[in-house]
């Protein structure tokens, strides 16, 4: 209407409308395929519903049973766990591997590729390679391992073995690809602080530990709640390994993970309430395992990095300030005299 | 490719169009055209050539079909379009846990209301009632099942000098125990071979040999009782005398110990035939046979269609649906996709009685046949799949030694219990 007052205040919602309509496709997108879904999640998570018939409002009762689900917390602990043994060799190896690849002379683009390629090899292509390699009876790891003269082990019947079948998988994709990650951060650290540390005589070790790690901090915590979000989310792998009917999270559910019980609940038993409180359990616990690693590893870096420099260097003065002073006092004792 | 700026205004407003078009229809309508008959299955369900013939007009109906198969998470799907109430299929496939859909009867056709009865001498009994809910609604139709037989390989029976030819095994194993005796023969005979891939192959054959199973019709839950803990008993045992391979279902030594050799004799369904042996150890041709099963005719698997609510043209639908499982097209669906007629008329077609090379020539049809006309029928419930899996899973503890029988027992119908409460079954 103002825009019709000819001496109003031009209208700047209208004037702004072409941009608006040309950055909507986004929004109108989101909205649908992006906050529509969230939002009905937290409401179907408050009722009974086969996926077919009516809603039936039950409350926090999905909740209450979720946190007396025995299967849900197998659930949970098996994620942790298979998140533990995965994760930490997966970013010792890939520091080591970028460190490696940052040094390479030569055919580094080779290099780079070979191990970037796990990561977009199709995971269900990779588990069924791991499934016949992990196999109990025909495996390859169990037929090398007698031929050494050891016992074979059950892979995929014992939970540890199917934790550690899965944590091999993740590893074995995503080293490649956190490596190219700490190469990026490797290349960003200026060569002058190298040169210096080279000119000062510490050695390539030392370099590696009070150079490279401490600088490449911001890029670690990238890759470690990236890491710890994925983690939390295995499902293809354990999935793929057991198959999706019955027992999907394998014998004696050593594999269930978090979110293969949600699948399960969801689509394999049509109880999609409850799967949906299973995902917004999942949330919570992404966020806090989140706030812990940046607790961690990262947290308040300017503050903690600044902090730690500042008390070295307070030593330091004092330090010198003690040596200077003895030596005025020497003097001074030395001049009474 | 450089996108220009008419190019993606023209993509961003095509994009809402779309996003608008998907939200706005509120309007409960059927899927494809007003002269089309749509039809949901899983890839693998129905014969190619049959659907070929209806795409171009179904025999009868003044329709065309339009099929469309869905690979992967088909059961996800149809819910998803139910639950949508638009753009559902006129008719859709549903497998063996067609009770499941019984409590959401009101969203398909009653079968019966469309004339279902007049054709209801074609089909095997049981097989027609699995797809009648307990208010006495027809809501499935048949088409194939799944009869079990024992298929064990003639070679190493010889070899161990047992009886070799169909009618003398059948014989000698008229029963469970017995059947156990042979597989401990075997078993001195041919070290390492095994009567079973796991111990839940054995608990659901067994399983689907009986009158009853987990639930009554009335809603009472029975899946703690004797019958149940019989064939539970029975895995528990076979497993004890070292008759499994120890190959859990779905890993890849399944199909190993069947390429291997270890698997010499299995009870299984007639669609086993392909999945096992057929694939995994072509070069066993010619060494298999099949014979009754010990323990009696059993059926596993199987499947139906439904006509949903949403359905343009019921009659039009109705009169597709017994076209395609008429005794004649149900046995050509079982030279391909191999689906096992739930029609008697068509256990006597040349198609079917075919002497099968892979199994030394025998009519393996006639195994079958009397396995899926003998078999008595059980009733299903919604809830046998919540039931189901907790008992094979704590199977499963059992053999790989993580817990003693009676434990895993106590824990599953400790979980069962749960399960059925919050469902609401009891």
């Amino acid at each position: 209407m103002s825009a019709n007052t000819p001496d109003g205040p031009p209208n700047r919602f209208r004037q702004a409308m072409p941009q608006y309509a040309a950055v909507s496709p986004f929004f109108i997108l989101f909205a649908i395929f992006g906050a529509f879904p969230v939002l009905f999640s937290i409401w179907l998570s408050l009722h009974s519903w086969d996926g077919i018939g009516q809603l039936k409002w039950v409350g926090l009762e999905q909740y209450s049973y979720l946190l007396t689900d025995p299967s849900f917390w197998k659930s949970i602990t098996n994620t942790l766990l298979i998140w533990v043994i995965s994760t930490v060799p997966m970013l010792l190896l890939a520091l080591v591997i970028a460190n490696a690849l940052h040094n390479a002379t030569r055919f580094r683009s080779f290099y780079r590729i070979a191990y970037f390629i796990p990561n977009i090899t199709s995971v269900v292509a990779v588990t069924m390679v791991f499934g016949s390699i992990f196999s109990n009876n025909f495996g390859l790891l169990n037929a090398f391992l007698q031929s050494i003269g050891l016992d074979k082990i059950e892979w995929l019947s014992q939970p540890w073995g199917i934790k550690i079948a899965i944590a091999s998988i993740v590893a074995w994709r995503w080293t490649g690809y956190n490596a190219i990650i700490f190469l990026a951060g490797l290349q960003a650290i200026s060569s002058d602080i190298y040169e210096a540390a080279k000119v000062d005589g510490a050695s390539s070790r030392q370099m590696f530990w009070r150079i490279t790690v401490p600088l490449l901090r911001p890029v670690i915590l990238f890759t470690a709640v990236t890491s710890t979000i994925g983690g939390l989310q295995i499902f293809t792998e354990s999935q793929v390994l057991f198959g999706s009917s019955g027992a999907i999270g394998g014998p004696g559910d050593g594999g269930l993970t978090i979110v293969s019980y949600l699948y399960d609940s969801a689509f394999g038993k049509n109880q999609f309430g409850y799967g949906a409180a299973i995902g917004w359990a999942l949330f919570i616990l992404i966020v806090l395992f989140s706030v812990i690693n940046w607790r961690l590893i990262g947290g308040g870096d300017d503050d903690r990095i600044t902090s730690r420099v500042r008390r070295r260097a307070n030593r330091k003065i004092a330090a010198e300030k003690a040596a200077a002073d003895s030596q005025t006092a020497g003097k001074e004792h030395a001049d009474a005299h | 490719m450089a996108v220009s700026r008419r190019k993606f205004l023209a993509l961003g407003a095509g994009g809402a169009a779309a996003a608008a078009g998907l939200t706005g229809c509120g309007s409960r309508s059927s899927l494809g055209a007003a002269d089309e008959l749509s039809m949901w299955c899983w890839t693998g369900s129905v014969n190619d050539s049959l659907i070929a013939t209806a795409e171009k007009g179904i025999p009868g109906a003044g329709k065309k079909l339009a099929m469309t198969r869905i690979g992967g998470d088909y059961k996800t799907k149809v819910l998803t379009s139910l639950a949508g109430k638009s753009l559902v299929p006129d008719i859709i496939g549903i497998n063996d846990d067609v009770a499941t859909y019984f409590p959401n009867a009101d969203q398909f056709h009653d079968l019966r209301e469309l004339g279902a009865d007049k054709v209801e001498a074609d089909f095997l009994p049981w097989k027609w009632k699995l797809g009648i809910t307990p208010e006495n609604k027809m809501l499935a139709f048949p088409m194939d099942t799944g009869p079990t037989a024992l298929f064990y390989r003639r070679d190493i029976f010889e070899k161990a000098g047992l009886p070799t030819e169909p009618a003398d095994v059948a014989a000698a194993a008229p029963d469970w125990d017995s059947y156990i005796q042979l597989g401990k023969k075997l078993k001195q005979a041919v070290p390492g071979s095994a009567i079973t891939d796991n111990i839940t192959s054995i608990f659901s054959y067994a399983l689907a040999q009986l009158p009853k199973r987990y639930m009554t019709a009335a809603g009472q839950y029975i899946g703690d009782a004797d019958h149940i803990r019989q064939a539970w008993d029975l895995a528990v045992r076979v497993v004890k005398e070292g008759l499994s391979a120890n190959a859990q279902s779905g890993s890849t030594d399944a199909n190993a110990v069947v390429t291997n050799g270890k698997l010499v004799a299995f009870i299984g369904a007639v669609w086993w035939a392909q999945l096992g042996p057929k694939n995994a150890a072509p070069k066993t041709k010619g060494l298999w046979r099949v014979t009754p099963a010990p323990g009696g005719p059993g059926n596993r698997g199987g499947s139906f269609l439904a006509i949903t609510k949403y359905c343009k043209d019921p009659e039009a639908a109705f009169a597709f649906i017994t076209w395609l499982e008429s005794a004649k097209n149900q046995a050509e669906s079982f030279l391909d996709p191999v689906l096992f007629p739930s029609t008697p008329a068509s256990y006597t077609d040349s198609r079917l009685t075919a002497p099968d090379p892979f199994f030394g020539g025998q009519r393996i049809v006639d195994v079958f046949a009397e396995s899926a006309k003998k078999y008595p029928g059980a009733y299903f419930s919604p809830y046998d799949t919540i039931i189901g899996n907790p008992l094979s899973n704590e199977l499963v503890n059992v053999e790989i030694g993580s817990k003693s029988s009676d434990q895993a027992w106590k824990d599953a119908q400790h979980q069962i219990t749960r399960e059925l409460t919050r469902a609401g079954a009891i």
